[in-house]
């Protein structure tokens, strides 16, 4: 992709430039929301939707991460505890240096996806990747048709991206958004129930070659692909992204292929027709 | 053709020395690899070392960028260095094979690693053929290797009985090599002998496409079984370059460094949600995958120079060639 | 010929179902390689061999059918079965699922390297049949062809001895030329009988236990901290030194700490039978504690 812009850093795509917090947002008992720009206060680079940047709290180890999003001078990541790096990024304050190198992977179709319908879907921390394109085609609402989100979570404690979700996406005209929770509460008036039964019962219709960018656990992404091929959405308009583990980022390490493609290069973005061309191993 | 005696290459290289960093095939401890020229070494010149020259341009292990944390501050050091010219003397055209396959690994698909570029770019690269198998397990011939020729290296050397026949094969082979020591050189008319048969031979013919076909073919259950799932065929190919990336952390200091890795490790693709290689029976097909499909689809080569050293050091002799004539005969449901 | 009996005992087990899988050697690449063989059908058995060239040691695969919903029949030579000795000690597999077919061993000759077929006789033993003390299967459900006579052993202690007598910096010297060589391929940690833990501490990725930096502190600490934790449950099989790709010396090592247990606790020798448990494995109140 000629878009592809790497991050400053003259002497090669492994070494990575040195970086701040500049806010954390407290999303879910685990999952933080770090914003992060240069030590000059600059965007470290700027990506694609979709695209992925690999984050280091220096000695703490390094990861892949979507950038869930990005603004004139940062970059957003949506980050869940789960390990070793993850923990010290939670330990970590406003001000931290951190390190970051990327930007990595294809990101989302954008020509493919203008001038369509799009259904988002996103299950916990799933919705990480899928923000960007959410905010993306707000961003650049003439170049969209309808929008609908549909998002679920364990409880309503583990919603993600409350502020958006509660507050600036109900502002966005034509956007539908739709959310579901495994387990509700005393104060949840919305559905209960899981994502792939909610699409069913919500039933969005795959007409005017609609797209559906979907995100989210293993099991959630299994069952929705039975939904939606049910609703009659073509494969070839299911995106989806996937997770493997990561150390270059640019398609030499070798540990996340499948086939002959590198989810760090030639994904982490795929179509469901793409992925039926791949060997099962993901 | 330019020629010098074996009996002289000695006075050669140690001219070379004078003035560059000389890497020569030493045997010595059981092992052979290439290292630096010193008087008195022991010279192995009768076919490949069994340490594949990949390390020269992908050591084991590589320092890449060395860190400070200072409370909430920190700061990154590259650690790539300028490396002095260096002559990388006496690989056999199986490992040219595998270094022009490292190339498009690490050069080429959108990004150019820094750190194997500044080795490779400062390096010439001269190549000895070989008139035969100089081991049973050699089958290079089978994977599309001419044995007595090489590409991709700066000068070739053939193998003329006494003495080597010495031709360039660029540019810099020319000026760097051929012209710099001129002196060394006299003319030849002799003939490369005819090569020798090789014991071990394979039909890779439309394996890539055969193999499209077989992903789920009940054949890995049975090759992976008597794999012990250790990285010796791994770490001695010279065309594996699949590494990890990890850091050494001292306090409020380190380094990060690459070090070559394996796909044969159960850890290489464990991740927090699980592992899409579980078992021996996955990691030997992606290995197998790799070589044969895998990289054939993404850079037009196979993945395999038949330098045998996989075959001539695997616990429990797994053979690739075996299994290739296995995908061969497999019957396709 | 022992090749033929293999083949019979193997028809009968699995065409009467005896057996799943039955684990022996069959030819490999060359006339000198034999090469680990599982095979579940009756019509399979023709490939089984038995030569002079059936080193590796298929005990530890058992590991790998002890989920297995049949019985596996697994040939052995005197040190394969020692080793099953030490895998039933640590209940890795048991004794009901496992079938063991024993073979006598002349002791197993150096391949030649050379694609001509040669004399056999002619070919050296590997140093690990050399070193061999147990040439006859300790335990065995069924024995194919008759025992060979005991023979007489070069001292097996005879290279730790001659370390011994070395200065502490020419030790160091010795095994620093020495792992500077490993490429950390773990070829010999996965050979071994003895590592039989179902996930080895230097896999366990995070905890960091050992960098990957292939260095000599890196590889001392991988080389030490295994010989460490097979003492007392090393067979002296010798598998880990003939895999060694770099043709390491492991067997001083592990023969120095067979040596200091045996100093220690009496003399030892892992696997002979079920019921003497590792001198480390058990506690008696007469034990040394000088070390301590």
């Amino acid at each position: 992709m000629s878009e592809i812009a790497l991050a400053q850093n003259p002497v090669s795509p492994l070494v990575p430039v040195v970086c701040k917090i500049t806010k954390i947002v407290t999303e879910t008992p685990d999952v933080k929301t770090f914003h992060v720009s240069t030590l000059d206060g600059k965007k470290p680079f700027t990506p694609m939707p979709g695209q992925l940047g690999m984050v280091s709290i220096l000695n703490a180890g390094e990861g892949m991460f979507s950038i869930t999003t990005q603004g004139e001078n940062h970059l957003e990541f949506s980050i869940k505890r789960c390990g070793v790096l993850t923990d010290a990024l939670h330990e970590a304050e406003v001000g931290q240096n951190i390190t970051v190198r990327g930007p990595y992977g294809n990101g989302f179709p954008l020509d493919f996806c203008k001038g369509k319908d799009i259904l988002f879907i996103g299950g916990g921390i799933g919705l990480a990747p899928v923000r960007s394109l959410i905010t993306y085609s707000i961003a650049h609402r003439q170049d969209f048709g309808k929008l609908q989100v549909i998002y679920g979570s364990r409880s309503p404690a583990d919603l993600v991206f409350k502020e958006d979700l509660f507050e600036n996406w109900t502002k966005v005209p034509d956007l539908e958004l739709n959310l579901t929770v495994d387990r509700g509460d005393e104060s949840w008036k919305g559905n209960v129930g899981f994502v792939p039964a909610f699409i069913e019962q919500l039933a969005p219709s795959p007409k005017g070659d609609k797209v559906c960018v979907l995100c989210g656990p293993p099991i959630m992404i299994k069952f929705c692909l039975q939904s939606l091929a049910k609703l009659g959405f073509k494969n070839e308009n299911i995106i989806t992204t996937l997770e493997m583990r990561m150390k270059c980022g640019v398609g030499k390490c070798g540990r996340c292929n499948i086939g002959s493609c590198f989810v760090c290069l030639d994904g982490p973005v795929f179509t469901l027709a793409q992925l039926q061309n791949l060997p099962p191993e993901y | 053709m330019k020629a010098i005696a074996k009996a002289k290459l000695n006075t050669l290289l140690d001219a070379i020395a004078k003035e560059s960093n000389l890497l020569v095939p030493v045997s010595g401890d059981g092992t052979s690899k290439f290292a630096p020229y010193t008087q008195g070494a022991q010279l192995s010149f009768d076919g490949r070392t069994l340490l594949p020259p990949k390390d020269v341009f992908f050591p084991q292990t590589e320092k890449m960028y060395k860190f400070k944390t200072n409370g909430m501050n920190a700061s990154v050091e590259t650690a790539l260095e300028a490396p002095r010219l260096q002559v990388l003397f006496g690989i056999r055209p199986c490992d040219a094979k595998s270094i022009h396959c490292l190339d498009h690994v690490f050069l080429t698909k959108g990004y150019v690693d820094e750190f194997y570029k500044a080795k490779k770019d400062a390096t010439l690269i001269v190549s000895i053929g070989c008139n035969g198998p100089a081991q049973p397990t050699c089958f290079c011939k089978s994977m599309g290797v001419n044995p007595q020729e090489a590409e991709g290296v700066d000068v070739h050397l053939y193998d003329l009985g006494t003495d080597y026949g010495v031709v360039a094969k660029t540019e810099k082979g020319e000026k760097l090599f051929l012209d710099k020591y001129a002196s060394f050189f006299t003319e030849t008319t002799a003939q490369v002998p005819a090569l020798a048969d090789f014991p071990l031979e394979v039909n890779v013919d439309g394996i890539t496409e055969k193999l499209e076909k077989m992903f789920d073919h009940p054949l890995w259950e049975e090759v992976a079984k008597k794999c012990l799932g250790c990285g010796a065929c791994t770490y001695l190919c010279p065309t594996c370059h699949c590494f990890d990336i990890s850091a050494r952390v001292a306090g409020d200091q380190g380094f990060r460094f690459r070090c070559w890795d394996s796909c044969m490790f159960s850890e290489y693709t464990r991740m927090s949600a699980g592992n899409p290689r579980p078992s021996k029976k996955e990691r030997v097909r992606n290995r197998m995958l790799h070589k044969l499909q895998y990289f054939k689809e993404r850079y037009g080569d196979l993945l395999c120079t038949g330098c045998g050293r996989c075959l001539s050091k695997c616990p429990v002799n797994m053979d690739i060639t075996k299994i290739i004539k296995q995908v061969r005969e497999a019957d396709l449901a | 010929m022992i090749t033929e009996q293999m083949r019979a005992i193997a028809k009968d087990l699995l065409e009467k179902g005896e057996v799943g899988t039955v684990i022996g050697w069959e030819k490999g690449t060359f006339w000198y390689n034999s090469t680990p063989l599982f095979i579940s059908k009756p019509e399979q058995v023709d490939k089984l061999v038995f030569d002079e060239f059936c080193a590796n040691n298929l005990a530890k695969y058992l590991l790998d059918f002890k989920l297995a919903e049949t019985k596996t029949a697994v040939f052995v030579k005197g040190c394969d079965a020692r080793a099953v000795n030490r895998l039933l000690q640590d209940n890795q597999v048991s004794r009901d699922k496992v079938y063991l077919i024993g073979i006598p061993c002349p002791g197993m000759k150096e391949a030649p390297k050379t694609a001509q077929p040669q004399d056999i006789a002619g070919l050296p033993l590997l140093t690990k049949c050399k070193m061999c003390a147990t040439p006859n299967p300790v335990l065995f459900d069924v024995m194919v062809g008759d025992p060979v006579p005991d023979k007489k052993v070069a001292d097996r202690f005879a290279a730790v001895e001659a370390l011994e007598g070395k200065s502490a910096d020419e030790k160091y010297a010795y095994w620093g030329k020495m792992f500077e060589k490993c490429i950390r391929c773990y070829a010999c940690r996965n050979v071994c009988p003895a590592c039989n833990c179902r996930e080895c501490c230097f896999d366990a990725n995070g905890l960091n236990w050992l960098g990957k930096q292939n260095n000599l502190p890196e590889t001392q600490m991988f080389s030490m901290t295994r010989a460490m934790h097979v003492a007392g449950r090393c067979i002296e099989c010798g598998e880990c030194e003939r895999v060694c790709p770099m043709g390491l010396p492991i067997m001083e090592i592990n023969r120095k700490v067979i040596k200091d247990l045996n100093e220690l606790f009496g003399p030892y020798d892992a696997g002979m039978n079920l019921d003497d448990r590792p001198p480390l494995g058990t506690y008696k109140l007469d034990d040394p504690e000088k070390f301590m």
